[in-house]
């Protein structure tokens, strides 16, 4: 059975009509005009125990409401979410005890005082057994390091330090779902691989099923074997991502150079430019690999260089946005 | 003040204006607290007086007019300049604000002026006419009695104006600010006569607060509208707040120099 | 269920232990609000004196009978800012998303909103409470006896119930206008005047409202009129500290419900 099951999802918002200047300020003080807003529209689909999958969307696509209705937070305005086959409105203590939730720009730790009075407050809350906790305390400590900072104040901590800890409470008692909004937003090299290593050895170690949202590209190729891409509110792209490429970018571009100005051509790879020694040629991945084709070429003609161009992931992002 | 200075003061008059409008809530609600007070008041009032026709030379008819009175001018008398000044220097903003080329705390009285004219149009009028329908018609005892309540009531406004102006500075030495503003409104509520007038406090007490700046903000100007002394009595107490105001003026100034000084050396 | 009382116990201590850590981190704070604080109600305190020292008595309330119901009204203030006070700050919590929090964790949402933060500055509100209210006593000689003393804690949780319940049916009007108005002004303005003087100076129906609608009669004016004997209108009910108790009860039950169905239309924050 899967263990998030995305039923028919819909939010509208309402929000007020405000009309501009000193006359619409005064007619807002009496009139009351609202407008729907329809963030997301009909989701389905389903994610199954251990994946990590990455939902992706520019901004304002949705995708937060998502993850929120998802979670719990946010009521639908119709459909359902099913975790672990319980419905998050209807059983929501018992659903969010085996949730870890994360949001990168918003902490769950107690800003004044040390870190590890957050953890034991945690250890209250959710009824973490003595012995667990401290078992899940020395796991993350061998990932995190975190008893570094166990007793630094929460405001003395660098916005790395800070993720780490927020990471450590989201995992304390062992949820088998864990959604990441926005991970690594703000971190630098050593913060991003950090957290990025945590979440695939959790994922391995303790078959945690993780659910992501982030604008960071190497965050999804790092990790995420699925893509879950959304854009007004509609479900656009899901797979993974190197079905994705194939199917946005099935062809790839080589461009050679030659001795002199003559070029040949090939029945299975189209040359797009020819100027002085230079040709392009693109081909699909699926007719002929570029080994081949490269052989096949310098049997007729003396190369002096070769450079194969692929869509990068950026590239396959932004057309899949574009896509309607 | 240069055209092109003043026409952004003005702008920021404007933009207040807009803001203060842009809460219906905020507005009926503030309507409906302020009228809570108005007629707590007049009720508490009117209950003293069962059975008595004057006390302290007053009778409960004045007293009315008195707590209408009151009212409308808490209604307008309200200042921002100190959270304003608590959220630039909390945001670290001060030093660059205090930069621009128009002055940060001129800035302040114009939105704060702004402020005013929007609860004028929005609160005041309605509370009026609340007040006079229910309470009592805050008619002044004469004409003259009239023009010196104006103009006592526009010292009064700067007084008010200035003390908040000067509290604002103690933002750039204490860490928390809001039990010490809680204090000055209290302050200001029960020391200036807005809700008691003076003449029911000891002898002694009012005294002293006759030589302290609150009365001149509520107590003195109701007094005249009341017509509670003789224009001859009421000389001197002009002159006491007009005192005042020069002063709360020459304080406010030389604190926003020394303040000035102070954060452009140490960039906040 | 004892299970859960003692999770939900053992979380509060927990709360509680965090709290007062917080607080002793900023020392400052705690000292400013010990010093505004009793300024404010000793002072407002003594300006009423002033006056009925003036006038005699009002609406049959003497002297002493007016520092005991000032007195007493000022402790249930204090207590329902140190639990309560939360509620006074919806608006902030709906607007920002703070709400996420507490609905990512399993436990129940309105006890995570009021006690994950206990307000200790609210002993600063105590202070001056509990010397007016001692003051009170004296001046009337006040005849303590053991039930007595249960009437008054009976009359304190009821009334702090109702207050609490008050500022949270207020603050939970905010999932519906979406907007942050800070109630807290408003609402001890209000309490200020409805608590602090006798009810009948209102006219009846001002006093109906007060009794079955909004019920702030009984944080103060009904049961202590009862416990120090002085008349107090018509719509005064026998027995009046019991019927605080229930009041405080009911109203906050209402108010919970009245929140539980305000969570739904909860928006969070950002898109």
């Amino acid at each position: 059975m899967a263990v998030i099951q995305v039923e028919h999802l819909v939010k509208d918002y309402k929000i007020a009509k405000k009309g501009k200047g000193l006359k619409g300020a005064v007619k807002n003080l009496i009139t009351n005009e609202k407008q729907v807003i329809h963030a997301v529209r009909d989701l389905n689909f389903e994610i199954e125990k251990g994946e990590i999958v990455a939902f992706i969307g520019p901004n304002g696509a949705g995708k937060s409401t998502t993850v929120k209705m998802m979670s719990g937070i946010l009521t639908p305005t119709s459909g359902q979410v099913l975790i672990n086959g319980k419905n998050s409105q209807k059983n929501r203590k018992e659903v969010v005890q085996d949730l870890g939730v994360v949001f990168g720009q918003r902490s769950q730790l107690n800003w004044d005082l040390r870190l590890g009075e957050s953890f034991e407050l945690l250890r209250h809350i959710y009824q973490i057994d003595k012995k667990q906790y401290e078992e899940n305390l020395e796991i993350m400590n061998d990932i995190l390091g975190i008893n570094e900072i166990i007793n630094t104040p929460v405001r003395q901590l660098s916005l790395g330090q800070r993720m780490r800890g927020d990471l450590v409470a989201a995992m304390l008692h062992s949820p088998s779902v864990l959604f990441l909004d926005e991970p690594t937003i703000g971190l630098d090299v050593d913060g991003k691989y950090a957290i990025r290593k945590f979440i695939k050895e959790i994922n391995q170690v303790k078959g945690t099923t993780v659910i992501l949202t982030t604008h960071d590209l190497g965050d999804i190729q790092e990790l995420c074997e699925r893509l879950i891409i959304i854009n007004h509110g509609v479900l656009i792209e899901d797979g993974p991502l190197n079905e994705l490429i194939d199917r946005i970018a099935p062809y790839k571009n080589l461009i050679v150079e030659f001795y002199d100005e003559t070029c040949v051509k090939h029945p299975k790879a189209e040359l797009f430019f020819h100027e002085e020694n230079i040709g392009k040629y693109r081909f699909m991945k699926k007719d002929i690999t570029a080994a081949q084709l490269i052989q096949e070429i310098s049997e007729q003609i003396a190369i002096k260089d070769v450079t194969i161009e692929e869509a990068t992931i950026d590239d396959i992002i932004r057309i899949a946005y574009h896509k309607e | 003040m240069n055209r092109a200075r003043g026409s952004a003061y003005f702008y920021v008059y404007k933009t207040r204006i807009l803001k203060s409008l842009a809460y219906r809530f905020d507005v009926y609600g503030n309507i409906v607290m302020q009228c809570i007070t108005m007629f707590a008041s007049a009720f508490f009032w009117k209950a003293l007086y069962a059975g008595q026709e004057t006390v302290q030379g007053v009778n409960v008819e004045d007293m009315l007019v008195y707590t209408v009175m009151s009212s409308l001018m808490s209604v307008v008398f309200m200042t921002g300049i100190e959270r304003r000044v608590m959220q630039s220097v909390k945001k670290g903003t001060v030093a660059t604000d205090m930069l621009k080329p128009i002055n940060l705390f001129s800035i302040y009285f114009f939105e704060d002026l702004g402020n005013m004219t929007a609860l004028i149009v929005q609160n005041m009028i309605p509370i009026f006419i609340i007040g006079s329908l229910c309470i009592a018609v805050p008619k002044p005892v004469s004409m003259e009695a009239f023009l010196l309540f104006f103009i006592s009531l526009i010292m009064a406004f700067f007084i008010n104006w200035f003390l908040a102006a000067c509290f604002s500075m103690w933002t750039f030495t204490a860490i928390n600010m809001d039990p010490m503003l809680q204090v000055k409104k209290h302050l200001i509520r029960l020391l200036s006569g807005s809700i008691i007038p003076m003449w029911f406090f000891p002898d002694w007490l009012s005294n002293i607060l006759n030589l302290l700046p609150f009365v001149y903000i509520y107590q003195l100007p109701l007094d005249i509208y009341i017509g509670k002394y003789e224009t001859a009595e009421l000389l001197p107490r002009l002159g006491i707040q007009f005192i005042w105001t020069v002063v709360l003026f020459g304080v406010f100034q030389f604190l926003q120099s020394r303040v000035t000084k102070k954060v452009m050396v140490q960039g906040g | 269920m004892f299970k859960t009382i003692k999770h939900y116990g053992r979380v509060t201590l927990e709360n509680l232990k965090m709290s007062i850590l917080t607080t002793l981190e900023y020392p400052a704070n705690m000292i400013g609000w010990l010093l505004s604080n009793p300024i404010q109600f000793l002072i407002g305190f003594a300006t009423i004196q002033f006056v009925v020292a003036e006038f005699g008595t009002i609406a049959g309330w003497g002297y002493g009978q007016l520092a005991f119901l000032y007195g007493l009204s000022v402790i249930s203030h204090a207590l329902s800012m140190i639990f309560f006070v939360q509620g006074w700050f919806m608006g902030f919590y709906v607007i920002e998303g703070e709400f996420d929090r507490y609905l990512l964790r399993p436990m129940n949402v309105l006890y995570q909103f009021f006690f994950t933060g206990f307000n200790l500055i609210g002993i600063t509100d105590l202070i001056p409470g509990i010397c007016v209210f001692v003051y009170g006593c004296i001046q009337i000689e006040f005849e303590w006896s053991v039930y007595r003393v249960l009437a008054i804690l009976a009359l304190l949780i009821g009334a702090t119930l109702i207050r609490g319940a008050i500022y949270l049916i207020i603050g939970t009007t905010s999932f519906f206008t979406k907007s942050v108005n800070d109630f807290g002004a408003y609402t001890q303005e209000l309490f200020d005047k409805t608590t602090m003087y006798p009810l009948t100076m209102y006219p009846e129906g001002v006093q109906l409202v007060l009794t079955y609608l909004i019920p702030i009669g009984w944080v103060s004016f009904y049961p202590i009129s009862e416990l120090v004997g002085v008349a107090n209108g018509r719509f005064a009910w026998q027995g009046a500290i019991w019927v605080t108790l229930g009041v405080g009860v009911l109203t906050f039950l209402v108010a919970a419900l009245f929140f539980r169905w305000g969570l739904t239309k909860y928006e969070s924050a950002g898109n």
